[in-house]
């Protein structure tokens, strides 16, 4: 069942501890981090009515920080300012491409709902800026003075770690090749693609470094492979994988390659993405040359370029992908008790998943409403709790639950604790109970 | 008795039938006598140890489990519900003590038993989840609870115990009668996380309503299409 030592050795803990640093300013996104001033023109939200807290990001983190915070603290005065008007999730949504749910199961859950239940305001307007000596945050829709403020914002891409560095490249593949893990809208292409898909290769990249959701590029190709076997289509899945092994639930996955879809689905590790010619539609590797008829093409990732945008970039010692400076227990910017960071934006080497998220929000809220009162709470470790359908017909996935560890003498988390548990054995039970796992975290974000 | 026992629970615990120890702040409900599907009483010599019974109670839309645990014993503990403060778990009845039920909503994110699906079980002989035997085990997130220590966590996400329905035994007829629980601002934020399903499978407001002369207990595995053994 536990196959721990496994499973840290191929883990993207282990993989973004051992990664080297870069230096800053690769991306394309290095813009002066001087942060906008604030506008003068107030955002139209009625008075405070306690400790103002503001939590930028509708997605897992900020849904669940802005309903805990408010539950453990009633005081709070909480804003949730979202930039989307329309909620849909990342998680799961690799079932969809596979008929699975639908996409009412993604999206139909409303922010104005969340709001309401949970007594907050949610304010749809997008971040331009942060003065952080005058506590305001500036929004599209004006500036909103805060008490305490968190950003929760995601993740974003980057192309250069892949070998694509000119944006014409880099533009083309965000757009006709979506990796499929920020946006609605890529996965809306992305189902078009895998429904549409009729014969060839259909090539399934991996990053390196701490991506979003170790397991789903994995995942979507079982899945990939799975709609070929059943719809007989003259096809297979290649899964071009910058990791020397499967970094999550190895055996597993590994088992359903081997029994499920030979001759369907080719796993090629150590197979890092080095260039890409849309036009051409090749991929170079260091020892390929892969030619596809569709692909979803997942470039590394970093924090979300707001991160940067706002001047809260953390060291290259400490963030190799353009996370935030914060504290590692309390995730509060360093130095700075007032502007906090979470969700996948965190350089911890935490899974970038939704359950880590809700966990460590949950944890979070907690440390917002003891500070609001002059108190501490002691640090607990998030948990990761995540399903992965290898098989469509019938649906069967694996598992794994995770806890972390913290050691106080480096102020660093160091791995996996010891009752990690890796469920890699296939089945329908672990499968249906994804469903229950999405909708237990949707009920947990948006009801009261 | 403290001035909270004495205006919260007392009267109801004071009231009930065929108990023989107070029971801590579980609320007093109507008496709803278990039964087949066809009416007749449900013995409890007729309830087997490998899988738990469902049956809806106080309320229509709020699904129960009853479970026997064989040889083993309930104990009893003070617990802390998620909504509703704390209480003592009521004591296991009938001829061993072994008859124990328990409100069949998972106190992490809720999931209970519908007639498609139930991810909530008693996993009698153990399960990948919950390890050893005789546990309650949510498939979504991994909570696991201990039905002989009162729907205790066991491990899991789940920060509280499940929700307790207090039973009477009848020595003389073997009858099984549910007297009370605990949760009523538990239930209403399951009615509001629920409300459309509820509606859907119920009727407008017929979950809210009392369940009235007896209630009908049937294995979940004939209550749920799907209980997925995880």
């Amino acid at each position: 069942m536990s196959d721990r030592r496994g499973f840290l050795r191929n883990s993207g803990l282990a993989a973004a501890a051992g990664a080297a640093g870069v230096m800053l300013g690769g991306s394309g996104c290095a813009t002066a981090a001087g942060p906008a001033v604030a506008t003068g023109r107030m955002a139209a939200l009625p008075k405070a009515r306690g400790p103002r807290l503001v939590v930028v990001g509708g997605g897992t983190s900020g849904l669940t920080i802005a309903k805990y915070a408010k539950k453990e603290f009633p005081q709070f005065d909480v804003v949730l300012v979202e930039k989307r008007d329309m909620y849909s999730s990342c998680f799961t949504s690799n079932l969809w491409y596979a008929g699975l749910v639908t996409l009412e199961n993604l999206a139909n859950h409303s922010f104005l709902d969340a709001a309401v239940n949970n007594k907050y305001v949610y304010f749809n307007a997008t971040v331009t800026g942060l003065d952080r000596a005058g506590k305001t945050l500036v929004t599209s829709e004006g500036d909103i003075k805060y008490d305490y403020l968190v950003i929760a914002p995601g993740i974003s891409y980057d192309y250069g770690k892949i070998g694509v560095n000119d944006i014409d490249t880099q533009t083309t593949l965000r757009q006709v090749y979506p990796g499929g893990f920020v946006s609605t809208t890529e996965h809306v292409t992305l189902h078009r693609k895998i429904r549409e898909f009729e014969g060839g290769v259909f090539v399934q990249t991996v990053p390196s470094g701490n991506y979003r959701c170790l397991p789903a590029p994995y995942e979507r190709a079982c899945l990939i492979a799975s709609l070929i076997k059943h719809n007989k289509i003259k096809g297979k899945v290649v899964i071009l994988d910058a990791n020397p092994e499967v970094t999550i639930k190895a055996e597993g996955f590994h088992a359903a390659f081997d029994q499920l879809y030979k001759g369907i689905l080719e796993y090629h590790p150590n197979a890092a993405v080095k260039g890409v010619d849309p036009a051409k539609r090749t991929i170079e590797t260091d020892f390929d040359s892969v030619q596809f008829a569709d692909a979803a093409i997942y470039p590394n990732v970093r924090g979300s370029t707001l991160i940067e945008q706002l001047g809260l970039l953390a060291p290259a010692t400490k963030s190799n992908q353009f996370e935030a400076n914060i504290d590692t227990r309390f995730y509060n910017i360093v130095g700075d008790t007032s502007v906090y960071v979470t969700g996948d934006s965190r350089p911890h080497p935490y899974s970038k998943s939704a359950n880590t998220s809700n966990t460590e929000a949950h944890y979070v809220a907690r440390v917002l409403a003891a500070r609001a009162q002059g108190k501490e709470v002691s640090w607990t470790t998030p948990e990761t709790i995540c399903y992965s359908v290898v098989n469509a017909f019938p649906m069967e996935a694996i598992s794994v639950k995770a806890h972390y560890v913290y050691d106080a003498g480096k102020d660093a988390i160091t791995g996996f604790s010891p009752d990690t548990q890796v469920f890699n054995n296939r089945d329908a039970a672990k499968g249906k109970a994804t469903l229950e796992w999405a909708k237990g975290l949707y009920r947990d974000m948006f009801n009261a | 008795m403290d001035r909270r026992c004495f205006t919260q629970a007392c009267t109801g615990a004071l009231l009930a039938q065929g108990l023989s120890v107070w029971a801590g702040p579980v609320q007093d409900y109507a008496h709803i006598k278990l039964v087949h599907p066809d009416g007749a009483p449900l013995k409890a010599s007729e309830v087997g140890t490998q899988e738990a019974l469902v049956f809806a109670y106080p309320l229509k839309g709020i699904p129960c489990y009853l479970i026997n645990l064989g040889e083993r014993k309930a104990s009893t503990q003070s617990l802390q519900s998620p909504d509703d403060g704390d209480y003592t778990n009521p004591e296991g009845v009938g001829p061993k003590g072994s008859f124990v039920a328990f409100v069949a909503i998972c106190t992490h994110q809720l999931s209970y038993p519908t007639p498609a699906a139930s991810y909530l079980r008693y996993a009698a002989a153990g399960s990948e989840l919950g390890g050893g035997p005789g546990r309650i085990v949510c498939c979504a997130h991994g909570s696991v609870y201990d039905p002989a220590q009162g729907g205790a966590r066991v491990t899991g996400p789940t920060q509280n115990p499940l929700m307790p329905v207090r039973l009477a035994w009848d020595p003389a007829t073997d009858h099984l009668t549910a007297t009370g629980t605990v949760g009523r601002k538990f239930f209403e934020r399951f009615f509001q996380t629920f409300k459309g399903d509820l509606i859907e499978q119920y009727g407008p407001g017929v979950y809210r309503q009392e369940v009235e002369g007896s209630a009908v207990a049937v294995p979940l595995s004939a209550y749920s299409r799907e209980v997925p053994a995880c």
